[in-house]
C-alpha cells in the first residue's frame, strides 16, 4: 500500500457513520478524480468493516466478509448475488444463483432476530445471519443507524458476534458512534466486547448482553459528567456569583491568601 | 492551493474524529501540502505547554498566536522559549510598551479568574497591535487548559477591541470562543466523549476617556470589559457543552436503540399503536 492509498483509507476509517458521501465530495475536491478508484476501494472496506447495509431489490443487505465473494456479495434467503456501489450503497447486477437451502437453524435465529431488533431499535435497522467458512459457526449482525444531517448528527449502532453453536458460545461487541456537528465537530464512541457462554437461545442470550451494556452506558454516561466534566471548569466561582472584575479582582488573591493563612 | 480545497480541508475536520485533529490536519497537508500554513492557523487544536527558564519554570500556554518560528513567547517573562538566536528576535513580534502593560494586567487578572473557576489549570493572555487602524485597537487571545484524570479542556477565545466611535469612549469587543473537550472513561477502554464547539459574542462598553484619566485607567476598564465578555461567552459555551455532549448525544443513541428494555407488553402497546396510525393514515 502506497503512503497515498494509506493515508486515504484512514481518512475514510475516521468518517462517522452517515457522512461518507460528504467525505468523497471533500477528498476529490482535494486530490482530485483521478484519485476516485482508491478512495472507493477505501469505501468498500469502511462499509464491510461497519456491516453497513446496502439496498437490493428494495430490501437492505448488510456487508460482511461473509456474504462477500470475489467481487459481488449474496444474500442467502432470496439466493441472489449483486454488485455494490459502494458509494450510494445500492446493489446492481443482481443474479439469481445457486444456493442450497437455508440451514432451520438459521432460519430460526433469523426470525428471532428479526422481531428482537424490530422491537429494540427505532433507528433505520437491518440484521443477518450469515454462513462463515467454519460449518459450526454463524456470524450474527445488527446494524440501526439514524441520520440526520439537516439537524447537524447522526447515529450508529452496531453488534456483530459469532455464535458457534456446537460449544454454544457468542463472542464479539457492540460498537456505538454518535456524531454531532452544529458549531463544532462531537463525537462519541464506545466500544464493548462480548463474549457469552451456554447461548443455548443465542438471541436471548444477546438480548441480556446488549440491555445490560445499555444500563452501563448510563452509568458511564454520568461518570463522565460528575467526575470529570463537572471538575474541569465550574458553573460558578465557589462564591456563587460572577467575578468582579476591575481594579478589586487582587482582592479575591487577598482573600485567599488570608484564608489560607499567608 | 485553491479555495476549493481549503473549503473541502475544512469541512472534513468538521467531520473526521475530533479525537484525532492533530493527526487529521497532518494527513490533510500530506495530501496537499499547500494547505499547511492555512490549515495550522485556522484549525484549533489542543494547546501545549511550556515552562518559563526566566519566570520561575512558571507553565504558559502555546498556540499559533504567540509561536516565532519553533519558539513560543511566554507571557510572564516576555520572553520566546526555546530562546531565539539575536538576529531571528529581532525580527520576532512582540507587542507595543503600552499593550505590553495591558497585557500583563490582563494575565494577572485572568489569572484570578482562572482560580476561581477552574480551580486549577493554567491560563495566558497575548496581545498584539492591530495594523492600519486607530491608535488604542489590538487583538488577542485568552487561553485556558485544565487536566484531569481523563479529561482535558481548552478554551481558546480569540477578542478584537476596537474604538466604537471617534471619542474612545465606547469600545467594540468581539470575541471568538472555541472549547475543545476531550473525556475519556477511566472505566471502559475506547469509549469516549470529544469533540469542540465555537460561539461569538460582540458588544460595546464605555472605556475611561475623561481627560485626566490616565492609560493605567483605560486599561482597568478595558481588562473588566474583555472580562466580562469572556466570563459570559464561556459559560454559555459550557451550557452548550453540557447539554451537546450529554443530553444531545443520549437523545441521538436512543433513536438508534431504545433504553429501556421493551416487556411484552410495551412492545404490544407498541403494535397497537402502530395499527391506529397505520388505519389513520389509510383513511
Amino acid at each position: 500500500m502506497s503512503d497515498f492509498e494509506r493515508i486515504i483509507k484512514d481518512v475514510i476509517m475516521g468518517c462517522p457513520p452517515g457522512e461518507v458521501e460528504e467525505v468523497y465530495k471533500d477528498l476529490i475536491n482535494i486530490v482530485g478524480e483521478n484519485s476516485k478508484d482508491t478512495i472507493i476501494d477505501a469505501i468498500e472496506e469502511y462499509n464491510i468493516a461497519h456491516h453497513l447495509p446496502v439496498e437490493v431489490n428494495g430490501k437492505q443487505v448488510i456487508l460482511s466478509e461473509y456474504n462477500k465473494q470475489g467481487s459481488k456479495f449474496n444474500e442467502p434467503f432470496d439466493k441472489i448475488s449483486f454488485e455494490v456501489d459502494h458509494l450510494t450503497r445500492q446493489g446492481f447486477n443482481i443474479e439469481t444463483i445457486e444456493l442450497p437451502e437455508v440451514d432451520e437453524e438459521i432460519q430460526n435465529i433469523h426470525k428471532n432476530l428479526g422481531i428482537y431488533a424490530e422491537a429494540n431499535f427505532p433507528g433505520d435497522v437491518s440484521f443477518a445471519v450469515y454462513k462463515t467458512s467454519d460449518e459450526d459457526k454463524y456470524a450474527i449482525y445488527i446494524v440501526s443507524t439514524k441520520y440526520n444531517p439537516s439537524n447537524f448528527w447522526n447515529g450508529y449502532w452496531e453488534s456483530a458476534y459469532i455464535y458457534d453453536k456446537q460449544v454454544q458460545t457468542l463472542e464479539g461487541g457492540i460498537r456505538v458512534r454518535v456524531h454531532y456537528y452544529e458549531d463544532g465537530n462531537v463525537s462519541f464512541k464506545a466500544e464493548k466486547e462480548v463474549k457469552l457462554e451456554d447461548a443455548t437461545d443465542v438471541v436471548a442470550s444477546l438480548s441480556a448482553a446488549e440491555k445490560a451494556y445499555e444500563s452501563e452506558l448510563d452509568g458511564l454516561f454520568d461518570d463522565l459528567n460528575e467526575k470529570q466534566f463537572k471538575s474541569l471548569r465550574r458553573r460558578l466561582p465557589i462564591t456563587r456569583s460572577k467575578v468582579s472584575w476591575g481594579k478589586a479582582i487582587g482582592n479575591y488573591r487577598l482573600g485567599k491568601d488570608a484564608a489560607e493563612g499567608r | 492551493m485553491s479555495d476549493k480545497q481549503y473549503t473541502a480541508a475544512l469541512d472534513l475536520l468538521r467531520r473526521l474524529d475530533p479525537d484525532q485533529t492533530r493527526a487529521n490536519v497532518a494527513n490533510l497537508i500530506s495530501l496537499e501540502p499547500e494547505l499547511a500554513e492555512d490549515l495550522l492557523a485556522a484549525v484549533d487544536t489542543p494547546l501545549t505547554v511550556q515552562k518559563d527558564p526566566h519566570a520561575s519554570h512558571r507553565e504558559f500556554l502555546c498556540c499559533d498566536y504567540n509561536r516565532d518560528i519553533d519558539s513560543y513567547r511566554s507571557p510572564w517573562s516576555n520572553e520566546y522559549v526555546p530562546e531565539l538566536t539575536e538576529e531571528d528576535a529581532q525580527e520576532s513580534p512582540f507587542p507595543s510598551d503600552p499593550l505590553r502593560q495591558l497585557e500583563v494586567l490582563c494575565n494577572d487578572s485572568f489569572d484570578v479568574y482562572r482560580d476561581l473557576y477552574y480551580e486549577g489549570g493554567i491560563s495566558s493572555v497575548y496581545l498584539w497591535d492591530l495594523e492600519d487602524s486607530t491608535d488604542g485597537d489590538f487583538a488577542g487571545v485568552v487561553l485556558f487548559k485544565k487536566t484531569n484524570v481523563g479529561g482535558e479542556w481548552d478554551s481558546i477565545h480569540v477578542v478584537e477591541v476596537t474604538a466604537a466611535d471617534e471619542s474612545r469612549a465606547v469600545y467594540n469587543y468581539k470575541v471568538t470562543t472555541t472549547v475543545i473537550l476531550q473525556l475519556r472513561s477511566e472505566k471502559q477502554n475506547g469509549l469516549a466523549l470529544s469533540g469542540n464547539l465555537t460561539r461569538q459574542l460582540e458588544r460595546d462598553a464605555p472605556v475611561a476617556h475623561a481627560a485626566g484619566d490616565s492609560i493605567d485607567a483605560v486599561h482597568v476598564s478595558h481588562v473588566a470589559n474583555l472580562g466580562q465578555l469572556v466570563e459570559d461567552v464561556e459559560s454559555q459555551t459550557r451550557n452548550l457543552l453540557d447539554t451537546v455532549y450529554f443530553e444531545k448525544t443520549k437523545d441521538v443513541l436512543q433513536q438508534v436503540r431504545l433504553a429501556n428494555a421493551h416487556t411484552a407488553e410495551t412492545q404490544l402497546n407498541k403494535k397497537q399503536h402502530q395499527d391506529v396510525i397505520r388505519g389513520l393514515q389509510n383513511l
